[in-house]
Protein backbone atom coordinates (compact mmCIF):
# COMPACT_ATOMS: atom_id res chain seq x y z
CA UNK A 1 0.00 0.00 0.00
CA UNK A 2 0.87 3.51 -1.13
CA UNK A 3 2.17 6.07 2.07
CA UNK A 4 0.09 9.37 1.80
CA UNK A 5 1.83 12.43 2.11
CA UNK A 6 -0.80 15.24 3.93
CA UNK A 7 0.00 18.60 3.67
CA UNK A 8 -0.03 20.38 7.16
CA UNK A 9 -1.88 23.41 7.43
CA UNK A 10 0.01 24.91 10.17
CA UNK A 11 2.68 26.20 7.87
CA UNK A 12 -0.07 28.40 5.68
CA UNK A 13 -1.27 29.82 9.01
CA UNK A 14 1.97 30.96 9.97
CA UNK A 15 2.10 32.43 6.29
CA UNK A 16 -0.38 34.70 6.72
CA UNK A 17 0.86 36.89 9.92
CA UNK A 18 2.91 39.89 9.33
CA UNK A 19 6.64 39.61 9.84
CA UNK A 20 6.25 43.37 11.41
CA UNK A 21 4.52 45.66 12.85
CA UNK A 22 5.84 48.32 9.99
CA UNK A 23 3.55 51.58 8.88
CA UNK A 24 2.11 49.31 6.01
CA UNK A 25 2.53 46.19 4.11
CA UNK A 26 2.78 45.25 0.93
CA UNK A 27 0.33 44.77 -0.96
CA UNK A 28 0.18 42.24 -3.88
CA UNK A 29 -2.58 43.47 -6.31
CA UNK A 30 -1.90 40.82 -9.06
CA UNK A 31 -3.03 38.64 -6.01
CA UNK A 32 -5.78 40.63 -4.29
CA UNK A 33 -7.32 42.09 -7.79
CA UNK A 34 -6.36 39.21 -10.59
CA UNK A 35 -9.20 40.39 -12.81
CA UNK A 36 -7.76 44.08 -13.34
CA UNK A 37 -4.53 42.27 -14.90
CA UNK A 38 -6.72 40.37 -17.63
CA UNK A 39 -8.94 42.99 -18.08
CA UNK A 40 -8.63 43.85 -22.16
CA UNK A 41 -9.93 47.81 -21.63
CA UNK A 42 -9.35 50.56 -19.50
CA UNK A 43 -12.71 50.99 -18.19
CA UNK A 44 -12.64 46.99 -17.34
CA UNK A 45 -9.24 47.41 -15.56
CA UNK A 46 -10.52 50.34 -13.53
CA UNK A 47 -13.91 48.76 -12.72
CA UNK A 48 -11.83 45.75 -11.61
CA UNK A 49 -9.59 47.25 -9.51
CA UNK A 50 -11.34 50.17 -7.64
CA UNK A 51 -15.20 49.47 -8.55
CA UNK A 52 -17.46 51.74 -10.11
CA UNK A 53 -15.85 54.90 -9.40
CA UNK A 54 -15.62 58.63 -11.18
CA UNK A 55 -12.21 59.99 -10.55
CA UNK A 56 -11.96 63.49 -11.17
CA UNK A 57 -9.98 65.06 -13.63
CA UNK A 58 -7.33 66.63 -11.92
CA UNK A 59 -4.44 66.27 -9.81
CA UNK A 60 -2.34 63.79 -11.68
CA UNK A 61 0.00 64.68 -14.33
CA UNK A 62 1.48 62.28 -16.54
CA UNK A 63 4.24 62.59 -18.63
CA UNK A 64 5.40 60.86 -22.23
CA UNK A 65 6.70 61.90 -25.53
CA UNK A 66 3.61 62.71 -27.65
CA UNK A 67 5.64 60.68 -30.15
CA UNK A 68 7.31 57.41 -28.91
CA UNK A 69 9.81 56.32 -31.48
CA UNK A 70 10.43 52.87 -29.58
CA UNK A 71 7.04 51.40 -28.17
CA UNK A 72 9.81 48.81 -26.76
CA UNK A 73 11.09 51.51 -23.79
CA UNK A 74 8.16 54.17 -23.28
CA UNK A 75 8.97 56.77 -20.65
CA UNK A 76 6.32 57.64 -18.29
CA UNK A 77 6.89 59.71 -15.36
CA UNK A 78 3.68 60.28 -12.88
CA UNK A 79 3.62 63.21 -10.76
CA UNK A 80 0.90 64.05 -7.74
CA UNK A 81 1.01 66.06 -4.92
CA UNK A 82 -2.58 64.81 -3.43
CA UNK A 83 -2.10 62.60 -0.42
CA UNK A 84 -2.89 58.88 -2.13
CA UNK A 85 -2.80 55.57 -1.33
CA UNK A 86 -3.21 54.25 -4.36
CA UNK A 87 -1.83 54.92 -8.23
CA UNK A 88 -3.03 53.07 -10.99
CA UNK A 89 -1.33 52.79 -14.70
CA UNK A 90 -3.19 51.53 -17.61
CA UNK A 91 -2.85 51.76 -21.56
CA UNK A 92 -5.20 51.06 -24.51
CA UNK A 93 -2.45 49.94 -26.83
CA UNK A 94 -1.61 46.39 -25.66
CA UNK A 95 -3.62 43.50 -25.36
CA UNK A 96 -4.17 43.98 -21.49
CA UNK A 97 -4.54 47.38 -20.03
CA UNK A 98 -3.05 47.23 -16.64
CA UNK A 99 0.57 48.26 -16.18
CA UNK A 100 1.60 48.62 -12.46
CA UNK A 101 -0.25 49.67 -9.24
CA UNK A 102 1.35 51.43 -6.54
CA UNK A 103 1.30 51.06 -3.25
CA UNK A 104 1.90 54.54 -1.77
CA UNK A 105 3.53 54.04 2.13
CA UNK A 106 2.87 56.56 4.35
CA UNK A 107 3.90 59.96 3.45
CA UNK A 108 5.28 58.71 0.41
CA UNK A 109 5.97 60.98 -2.61
CA UNK A 110 3.75 60.44 -5.71
CA UNK A 111 7.37 61.17 -8.12
CA UNK A 112 7.29 57.37 -10.50
CA UNK A 113 9.20 57.18 -13.32
CA UNK A 114 8.89 54.02 -15.77
CA UNK A 115 9.43 52.26 -18.88
CA UNK A 116 6.39 50.64 -20.75
CA UNK A 117 6.01 48.43 -23.73
CA UNK A 118 3.55 49.65 -26.28
CA UNK A 119 2.06 48.63 -29.74
CA UNK A 120 2.40 50.59 -32.36
CA UNK A 121 -0.54 53.09 -32.92
CA UNK A 122 -1.76 52.65 -36.34
CA UNK A 123 -2.42 48.99 -35.66
CA UNK A 124 -5.55 50.18 -33.89
CA UNK A 125 -6.02 53.44 -35.50
CA UNK A 126 -5.89 57.05 -33.78
CA UNK A 127 -4.02 57.68 -30.53
CA UNK A 128 -2.85 55.96 -27.63
CA UNK A 129 -3.69 56.74 -24.20
CA UNK A 130 -1.75 56.74 -20.55
CA UNK A 131 -4.63 56.40 -18.14
CA UNK A 132 -3.42 56.72 -14.27
CA UNK A 133 -6.14 56.94 -11.42
CA UNK A 134 -5.03 57.79 -8.07
CA UNK A 135 -7.23 56.69 -5.14
CA UNK A 136 -6.92 59.30 -2.30
CA UNK A 137 -6.56 58.70 1.49
CA UNK A 138 -10.15 60.69 1.53
CA UNK A 139 -11.53 58.20 -0.27
CA UNK A 140 -11.61 60.17 -3.51
CA UNK A 141 -10.47 59.48 -6.96
CA UNK A 142 -8.46 61.48 -9.24
CA UNK A 143 -7.39 60.77 -13.05
CA UNK A 144 -4.80 61.91 -15.06
CA UNK A 145 -4.06 61.03 -18.74
CA UNK A 146 -1.59 61.31 -21.73
CA UNK A 147 -2.31 60.99 -25.16
CA UNK A 148 0.55 59.54 -27.38
CA UNK A 149 1.65 57.74 -30.44
CA UNK A 150 3.89 54.98 -31.02
CA UNK A 151 6.41 54.50 -34.08
CA UNK A 152 7.07 51.04 -33.93
CA UNK A 153 5.65 48.92 -31.58
CA UNK A 154 7.59 47.34 -28.49
CA UNK A 155 4.92 44.06 -28.02
CA UNK A 156 5.48 42.35 -30.92
CA UNK A 157 8.62 41.25 -29.86
CA UNK B 1 24.21 37.11 -6.44
CA UNK B 2 24.89 40.84 -7.69
CA UNK B 3 24.16 42.37 -10.98
CA UNK B 4 20.48 41.51 -11.38
CA UNK B 5 20.18 45.38 -10.73
CA UNK B 6 21.62 48.81 -10.94
CA UNK B 7 20.95 50.99 -7.88
CA UNK B 8 21.77 54.39 -7.63
CA UNK B 9 20.29 56.20 -4.04
CA UNK B 10 21.02 59.92 -3.81
CA UNK B 11 20.21 62.01 -1.05
CA UNK B 12 19.10 65.69 -2.23
CA UNK B 13 17.75 68.03 0.50
CA UNK B 14 15.38 65.50 2.69
CA UNK B 15 14.55 63.42 -0.38
CA UNK B 16 16.22 60.23 -1.14
CA UNK B 17 16.27 60.08 -5.29
CA UNK B 18 16.59 56.11 -6.70
CA UNK B 19 17.13 55.07 -10.17
CA UNK B 20 16.96 51.47 -10.90
CA UNK B 21 17.87 48.90 -13.65
CA UNK B 22 16.77 45.37 -13.28
CA UNK B 23 18.14 42.74 -15.60
CA UNK B 24 14.55 40.98 -16.80
CA UNK B 25 13.92 40.15 -20.25
CA UNK B 26 10.04 40.69 -18.92
CA UNK B 27 8.83 38.04 -21.77
CA UNK B 28 5.20 39.03 -22.58
CA UNK B 29 2.63 35.91 -23.21
CA UNK B 30 2.42 37.20 -26.97
CA UNK B 31 6.60 37.05 -27.05
CA UNK B 32 6.58 33.37 -25.18
CA UNK B 33 4.46 32.21 -27.71
CA UNK B 34 6.53 33.42 -30.55
CA UNK B 35 9.34 32.01 -29.09
CA UNK B 36 7.93 28.90 -27.94
CA UNK B 37 9.12 29.60 -24.42
CA UNK B 38 7.53 30.60 -21.22
CA UNK B 39 6.11 34.08 -20.40
CA UNK B 40 7.91 35.53 -17.55
CA UNK B 41 8.19 39.01 -16.45
CA UNK B 42 8.61 40.85 -12.57
CA UNK B 43 5.22 40.98 -10.65
CA UNK B 44 6.21 42.67 -7.93
CA UNK B 45 8.94 45.43 -6.41
CA UNK B 46 9.38 46.64 -3.10
CA UNK B 47 12.04 48.84 -1.71
CA UNK B 48 12.92 48.59 1.87
CA UNK B 49 14.98 50.46 4.34
CA UNK B 50 15.55 48.87 7.43
CA UNK B 51 11.62 47.07 7.71
CA UNK B 52 10.07 50.28 6.38
CA UNK B 53 8.81 50.27 3.15
CA UNK B 54 9.54 53.23 0.86
CA UNK B 55 8.14 51.91 -2.77
CA UNK B 56 5.46 49.02 -3.54
CA UNK B 57 4.26 48.27 -6.95
CA UNK B 58 2.52 45.55 -8.52
CA UNK B 59 3.80 44.96 -12.32
CA UNK B 60 2.72 43.29 -15.42
CA UNK B 61 4.21 42.24 -18.48
CA UNK B 62 4.27 45.39 -20.59
CA UNK B 63 6.70 47.35 -18.18
CA UNK B 64 10.07 47.16 -20.70
CA UNK B 65 12.54 44.69 -21.03
CA UNK B 66 15.23 45.26 -18.18
CA UNK B 67 12.91 48.18 -16.81
CA UNK B 68 14.55 51.53 -15.58
CA UNK B 69 12.61 53.17 -13.08
CA UNK B 70 12.86 55.91 -10.56
CA UNK B 71 10.90 56.77 -7.54
CA UNK B 72 11.81 59.05 -4.67
CA UNK B 73 11.13 58.88 -0.94
CA UNK B 74 11.44 61.06 2.29
CA UNK B 75 12.96 59.80 5.95
CA UNK B 76 16.26 58.52 4.27
CA UNK B 77 19.47 59.40 5.42
CA UNK B 78 22.99 58.68 4.23
CA UNK B 79 24.93 55.70 4.72
CA UNK B 80 21.22 53.49 5.84
CA UNK B 81 20.81 50.61 3.32
CA UNK B 82 17.85 50.86 0.76
CA UNK B 83 16.48 47.28 0.07
CA UNK B 84 15.08 46.32 -3.53
CA UNK B 85 13.23 42.96 -3.97
CA UNK B 86 11.64 42.14 -7.25
CA UNK B 87 9.67 38.73 -7.62
CA UNK B 88 9.10 37.18 -11.09
CA UNK B 89 6.16 35.37 -12.43
CA UNK B 90 7.98 32.10 -11.88
CA UNK B 91 8.78 32.83 -8.60
CA UNK B 92 12.36 33.74 -8.65
CA UNK B 93 12.88 36.71 -6.04
CA UNK B 94 15.90 38.95 -6.13
CA UNK B 95 16.87 41.07 -3.92
CA UNK B 96 19.97 43.59 -3.62
CA UNK B 97 21.17 46.35 -1.77
CA UNK B 98 22.69 50.02 -2.09
CA UNK B 99 23.78 52.52 0.57
CA UNK B 100 22.33 55.77 0.24
CA UNK B 101 24.98 58.31 -1.13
Amino acid sequence: MNRRKFLGLGILAMAAIPATLSAIASIDFRATKPDAWKAKTVDAAVKALFGDIKPEDKGIKVKAPKVASNGGAVPVSIKSDLPLKTVAVFQNMDPESAVAVFNVPEDGIVDYFLKIKLKATDANGGNGVVTVIGEGKDGKFYKGTMSLQVAKGGCEG
Amino acid sequence: MAHNMKIKAKLKGDVVNVKVLAKHDMLTYDQAKKKGKEANFITHITAKVGDKIVYDVSTSQFWSKNPQFKFKFKGGKKGEKLDITWRDLSGKTVTESKKIK
